[in-house]
């Protein structure tokens, strides 16, 4: 039974990463106010991971089977990397865009509440379904920074010359990311034999993975040529909407009718 | 190997030379697909595949090492011919991405020209093979001569190369055959859809056995009127049992009583029963406003009538859980005369004399009444190579990981 309704939830959420990220602006002068600015956003997030958590719990299975369901997560984890990224590197602006984003993707969970269906079909019972499912997932968290603080280094650019630091930092997640999608799509395959008899098959989604896989590879090889910086800036802003069209976009693709990995209930 | 390049094309003629070369492969594929009138690749099967392979290796191994300082050999396994054939493989497959594979799409030049079977045509071939050839002498140069330092590339590119080469020239050699087989029958005839052909087997499988167990029913309304289903309003995710309260407007149901396993006794009311006999049967009141009536409903089976009551124009009814498990339990006899007993379940495949045989499906039109199991028998000589390719993939992104983790330390 679910424990609260989840758009009272996804609300406060995102009230909170409001409030928390409006209250930064005042906190950049006065120094008493940072504590409770972080406090905010960091209690949205953990909030949403406690309903992940209730989620599982009242489901008694992982919430990872729908786009839905993985959306949670996505907008759990996203605002996680942009924290992290502070806290690594004192860069600040990462976490609004991550924050925007996982909104977002709350969002969209508001606009189509899904029935909660505990059934989880055979095809998805199995060992390979959590590794599979949360390394791509946070590949993808990390596309999602990636491409974020890729588009802020080239708004950045048009107003003046963007720190460097900017630049290593799309870098350097898009790179962790890519070695995320790499694992995730070895899985994949080594999940696709034991269930469905072979390792590949070209089905929609693996073909929207190779893409997505062969893009990122694309940029690991231009950035290793030093590509300008600019450029690889628009490449990883533009690679993850072929991102996004894997994860979101397949099922609606003519291309999908007689795709195994249509998941969705209902 | 580092050059300084402006701009992704700009000013370099190895870039203007890789990319040239690459649009006419793909442009020559095209035509060649045009030209044969829509025909698919000619397949070359073992050990025909397995020489190919070996003479492309040692081909790039020779070229890669005794011609290392030739400007052609150099161009053909560096970057900017690599970067080139990425981005036409993400163009072929951005086809195949969009078109859908595997039918008709009623468009008679589109059709010639493969765009329904990217994967299997000529511009996809051209472009792989090109791209085995850069990536193999890349591979070759990293490897000659050896440094430890260069063992995650090694890994990487040397596993894409056999995953790639290995699983592409292996797929003719791959058979899939589909089984159908009744229960308390054997079957040793299996079906190619692609083929639309049966084949012997060297193998035959007895089906003793056919079995699906489902997740709980759910409650709805039926409305005949127009074929839809309406969802009650039942709090978050409560599953039908003793207890479960769902609204519609203008009245409730709640659950009384709750037996997942029931036959109706000799006055009607359902008893206990074995899991594999008895269905669903729940009681449940119907109350609006002060007046309510109880009732059973079932969930129905080949001999017994659904248990449905009528409210105005709809149909409270309880539908059958979607399947949780399905399992065959199968005998397999092999050519030798051994005899093995299985279970075969979706994601729990049994190898038997060089096969995999998978629970594919059943008739589900039956549903859990099924006496029909189809099961999918796969042989694939190739894969131990393919994984050993994977398993390479994995390691080198291991240590990619870990390097580029150190290296974040450079910020």
């Amino acid at each position: 039974m679910m424990p609260v309704e989840f758009s009272v939830i996804a609300m406060s959420v995102m009230a909170a990463w409001a409030l928390g990220s409006l209250l930064g602006i005042p906190a950049k002068r006065y120094a008493v106010l940072r504590f409770p600015a972080y406090g905010i956003m960091i209690a949205g997030t953990l909030l949403l991971g406690w309903f992940i958590a209730a989620y599982w719990i009242a489901l008694e299975r992982p919430p990872l089977r729908t786009l839905g369901e993985t959306r949670l997560w996505y907008a759990a984890l996203i605002p996680v990397v942009g924290f992290l990224v502070e806290y690594r590197w004192k860069i600040a602006w990462l976490k609004y865009y991550c924050m925007a984003l996982a909104s977002f993707f709350l969002a969209i969970n508001l606009a189509h509440p899904e029935v909660f269906d505990k059934a989880l079909m055979p095809a998805l019972q199995s060992v390979w379904f959590i590794p599979h499912v949360v390394v791509y997932l946070v590949g993808y968290v990390l596309l999602a920074a990636s491409s974020a603080a890729a588009w802020h280094n080239i708004i950045s650019g048009f107003r003046s010359r963007p720190e460097l630091i900017g630049y290593s930092i799309s870098h350097y997640l898009a790179l962790l990311g890519f070695v995320l999608l790499t694992f995730g799509l070895v899985f994949g395959a080594l999940w696709a034999k034991e269930a469905w008899g072979h390792y590949w098959t070209w089905d929609p989604k693996e073909t929207w993975a190779f893409i997505s896989w062969m893009a990122y590879l694309g940029y690991m090889h231009l950035s290793a040529i030093r590509t300008e910086k600019n450029r690889l800036q628009w490449y990883l802003a533009v690679s993850f909407l072929v991102l996004l069209v894997c994860w979101f976009g397949v099922n609606y693709l003519p291309s999908a009718q007689n795709s195994v990995h249509s998941y969705q209930s209902g | 190997m580092r050059e300084d390049v402006k701009g992704w094309l700009g000013g370099e003629r190895n870039f203007r030379l890789a990319s040239a070369v690459t649009v006419l492969a793909v442009l020559a594929g095209f035509t060649i697909q045009y030209a044969l009138g829509g025909e698919g690749l000619p397949m070359l099967f073992w050990p025909l595949n397995a020489l190919f392979i070996l003479v492309l290796a040692a081909l790039l191994f020779l070229l890669g090492t005794a011609f290392r300082q030739n400007a052609f050999v150099s161009w053909l396994g560096g970057i900017p011919l690599g970067l080139s054939l990425i981005f036409a493989l993400v163009f072929l497959s951005l086809i195949g991405g969009f078109v859908q594979q595997g039918v008709a799409s009623g468009d008679a030049v589109l059709d010639r020209l493969g765009m329904n079977r990217i994967f299997s045509g000529w511009p996809f071939l051209f472009v792989v093979l090109l791209f085995l050839c850069n990536l193999g002498l890349s591979v070759v140069w990293k490897t000659i001569p050896f440094r430890i330092s260069n063992l995650q590339f090694m890994l990487f590119h040397g596993g894409f190369w056999i995953a790639l080469a290995c699983g592409l020239a292996g797929a003719s050699d791959l058979q899939r055959l589909i089984i159908p087989v009744y229960e308390g029958r054997a079957s040793s005839q299996g079906f190619i859809p692609q083929e639309n052909r049966m084949v012997q087997l060297p193998f035959s499988v007895y089906l003793d056995d056919f079995s699906i167990e489902e997740y709980t029913p759910r409650i709805v309304l039926y409305d005949p009127e127009n074929d839809r289903v309406l969802t009650g309003k039942a709090e978050g995710t409560a599953e039908v049992g003793k207890g479960f309260r769902s609204e519609w407007p203008g009245f409730s149901v709640t659950v009384l009583d709750y037996l997942p396993n029931a036959l109706p006794g000799p006055d009607g009311t359902p008893r206990q029963a074995d899991e594999k006999h008895g269905i669903p049967y729940a009681r449940v009141r119907i109350a609006a406003g002060e007046i309510h009536s109880d009732h059973w409903l079932n969930t129905g089976s080949p001999s017994i009538k659904p248990g449905v009551v009528q409210i105005e124009r709809y149909f409270l009814v309880m539908f059958p859980g979607t399947p949780r498990v399905f399992r065959s339990g199968v005998v397999l006899k092999g050519s030798g005369g051994s005899s093995t007993a299985a279970e075969l379940e979706v994601n729990k495949p049994v190898s038997f004399e060089g096969w995999k045989l998978y629970q594919m499906g059943y008739d589900e039109k039956a549903g859990r009444w099924s006496e029909l199991s189809l099961i999918e028998a796969v042989r694939d000589p190739w894969l131990p190579v393919v994984y050993f390719g994977f398993f390479m993939i994995m390691a080198g992104n291991a240590l990619f990981f870990w390097k580029g983790m150190k290296q974040g330390e450079i910020l």
